[in-house]
């Protein structure tokens, strides 16, 4: 194909802008607001792994909703509902109308509600759940008439995102990223009705429920913070690069790989539960076969990075983009792990499991969202970030405050499943188990903490830029790199295949 | 890409750009190499990994919900006459034991000393190495009143709690073997049908014994069938 003429790169700029333009209020507000739910998370999970250990910190009887059992599940909550989601749904909402090239027409006032009402209802839900109303289901904590809210909510996003998809001029090989958002958006909301529908409107489910639950933690991760962390990874990792997706082939096997096997898994938690053996069995021969899909995409990033990774280190997207891909195969790795009966026996219900979903919620997802919103925001809000040392803090907070859990998380998960199933320790009462574990829970505590002073900062530097007061600058925000490239020099020479 | 020339851009639609869209590069299309050969090999190999979690362990049955139901895998509790059967019950009772003592040891000390004028000491008592049915007898109900251990009075201001209700016969076996068999004693073993016929015996009885009430069984051992001692 022929070179782009000058005009035609000026009026191309000029369309992305304007979808840009069209898209704006609703994207900034998921992400501020998200980004304030991600800073409450952090600190619900810094107090509930200090009260884990400490019951008697904070003791006052004006705090006497302050306990671990309310505690985890409210930083769950905040985690998934008001961070994960929320700001998934901004990311996914700006990559499809700028991948399918579709201005968003209308229905902002829709959109601006929607958002209003998904953060009252989050917010609902967490003091739901710290004043004593949850119902105890994981992940589905909050009380039951808020989830239709969150439903309608959500599908006020999906359906803008679905249509834009049906509208698209672009051709095929150019799709990658919009049809892993374009899965997520349809995927969620199946998962949703059916788990709260079988939990909260079928009667006697019996031990089932537990199963069903479980299929929704796992179905969420896998067909929404999945696909959305696979997708912006896919879009930002060739924009920042400039190297084209190194395999459109790799790039099909890894979305239908991840399509047909995501919705199988959860149920191999209750291994050797009261459940019929083939629902377990089912879950963890596709928790193991998820390394494929996972393989497939970490390759392909991989190949499409090689010989650019002195943009790692300067531009912050590419930065935290790569670290969230590179914590996804981890991610992926550990599942397995949890999954397989060999070794899933020993690490059941231990701590293993949650740093499993901080790993690939956090590790993965979140920082390939920080990431998008690195780039994304200087885009809508017609300013650069201001701060070089503010995103770097951010960056190696959080990068070694969530190596620590996982780490801390997994050895933990090992030792207490080690000690319950060793005939040497039957001697040892349940508590002594419990109790040999408080090291990990000390340096889990550390790590939240860490990770909410980056958070602060991060809510700060974001509300400064959606307010408009960032740097007036035509030069972007770089990290410093021993070889800096000039961003504007590959848009004179651009390959256009 | 396909971008439509209608827009005919004036230059201060252009400057009013902001610069972060025009450094944008620009897209280009994914790379059409096949994927190699070894991709197809490594994902093979993960799903018969995978597969193996459906046949192998799980059984994949719709009437069993023990992963474990199918693969003849034993199961490692002692008594159960799997994996750990082979555990010494002389080892286990000593190991049970020393956790179950945690409740002996606020009067008799850990090192089974005592108190002198308070509490009779273990090591070394002839109580402790005299007739298990005392033995059983004193720990199922309880001791009040005055006693003479190793040569030492003791006037009791605190009797012995009976610790019948709280523990099992398998916990008090476990606790008298290893008292029987630590700081210093060695006797015999004590099983759990040794306690469990004393008690059997004693079933009417509610009430703490006395030192002279226990005189008569001070050189009974229970039950014959008791194994012999440690290895």
């Amino acid at each position: 194909m022929a070179q782009p003429a000058t005009n035609d790169i000026d009026s191309d700029s000029l369309r992305r802008a304007a979808i840009d333009r069209s898209v704006k209020g609703p994207v900034l507000f998921l992400f501020t607001n998200g980004a304030f739910w991600l800073m409450a998370s952090t600190i619900l999970g810094l107090l509930a792994a200090v009260k884990h250990v400490f019951p008697d910190f904070l003791d006052h009887d004006w705090l006497w909703f302050l306990q671990y059992g309310r505690l985890q599940p409210a930083h769950l909550v905040a985690l998934v509902y008001g961070w994960g989601i929320q700001a998934g749904l901004g990311v996914a909402f700006w990559i499809m109308s700028r991948r399918t090239g579709q201005e968003l027409r209308g229905g902002h006032a829709t959109l601006i509600s929607a958002g209003v009402f998904w953060n009252i209802a989050v917010t609902l839900g967490i003091l739901g759940i710290l004043f004593g109303g949850s119902t105890s289901i994981e992940w589905l904590e909050m009380p039951k008439y808020l989830w239709p809210v969150f439903l309608i909510c959500f599908l006020a996003y999906a359906w803008p995102m679905v249509s834009m998809f049906a509208r698209a001029r672009n051709p095929g090989g150019f799709m990658i990223s919009a049809w892993y958002m374009l899965g997520a958006s349809l995927w969620f909301p199946w998962i949703f009705i059916t788990a709260n529908v079988c939990l909260h409107c079928l009667p006697g489910l019996g031990a089932i429920g537990a199963g069903v639950s479980a299929w929704y933690v796992h179905s969420t991760i896998l067909l929404f913070f999945v696909p959305v962390g696979i997708g912006a990874a896919y879009y930002f990792i060739p924009k920042v690069t400039g190297r084209p997706i190194a395999s459109y082939q790799l790039a099909r096997i890894g979305f239908w790989a991840l399509a047909v096997l995501g919705g199988w898994s959860g149920m191999q938690r209750y291994m050797g539960g009261p459940l019929p053996a083939w629902m377990p069995a089912v879950g963890a021969a596709s928790g193991v076969m998820m390394l494929m899909p996972v393989g497939v995409v970490g390759w392909n990033h991989h190949l499409t990075t090689l010989g650019k990774h002195n943009l790692v280190q300067t531009s912050p997207s590419l930065r935290f983009t790569f670290m969230g891909a590179l914590f996804y195969p981890i991610s992926s790795l550990m599942f397995a792990v949890l999954s397989a009966f060999y070794t899933g026996a020993s690490l059941q219900f231990t701590h293993a499991w949650y740093g499993f979903q901080i790993v690939t919620i956090y590790g993965f997802f979140s920082m390939c969202i920080f990431g998008a919103i690195y780039y994304i925001v200087p885009r809508l809000a017609g300013c650069e970030w201001l701060s070089v040392r503010l995103i770097r803090n951010h960056f190696w907070f959080s990068v070694y405050g969530i190596s620590a859990i996982v780490v801390t998380s997994l050895v933990c998960g090992l030792q207490q499943g080690g000690d319950m199933n060793n005939p040497e320790k039957w001697n040892l009462g349940f508590f002594a188990v419990v109790g040999g574990i408080k090291p990990y829970i000390i340096a889990r505590a550390v790590a939240w903490g860490l990770i909410t002073w980056s958070n602060v900062w991060f809510l700060i530097h974001l509300m400064l830029m959606v307010a408009g007061l960032g740097r007036r600058s035509s030069s972007p925000t770089l990290l410093p790199g021993h070889d800096i490239e000039d961003p504007m020099h590959n848009l004179t020479h651009p390959t256009h295949a | 890409m396909s971008s439509p020339s209608a827009y005919n851009p004036d230059t201060t639609d252009l400057d009013r750009l902001h610069p972060a869209v025009k450094r944008e590069k620009i897209d280009v299309a994914p790379g059409t190499e096949p994927s190699p050969m070894w991709v197809i090999f490594l994902a093979l190999l993960v799903a018969v990994l995978g597969g193996s979690q459906l046949g192998n362990v799980a059984n994949f049955a719709f009437e069993t919900s023990n992963p474990l139901a199918g693969a003849k895998l034993p199961d490692p509790r002692p008594g159960t006459g799997g994996g750990g059967a082979e555990l010494d019950p002389m080892q286990l009772a000593m190991k049970k034991g020393a956790a179950t003592y945690a409740l002996c040891g606020g009067c008799h000390q850990g090192s089974g000393q005592g108190v002198p004028g308070a509490f009779p000491p273990l090591a070394g008592s002839d109580w402790v190495m005299g007739g298990t049915e005392r033995n059983i007898r004193v720990v199922l109900h309880g001791l009040n009143g005055p006693i003479k251990v190793k040569g030492a009075d003791f006037t009791a201001p605190s009797a012995m709690p009976p610790q019948g209700a709280v523990l099992s016969d398998q916990d008090i076996a476990n606790v008298l073997t290893y008292v029987r068999n630590s700081f210093g004693n060695k006797g015999g073993m004590v099983t759990k049908e040794m306690v469990q016929k004393v008690r059997e015996a004693e079933k009417a009885r509610a009430t703490p014994w006395t030192g002279a009430e226990l005189d008569k069984y001070a050189d009974k051992d229970a039950a014959a069938d008791a194994p012999p001692a440690a290895k």
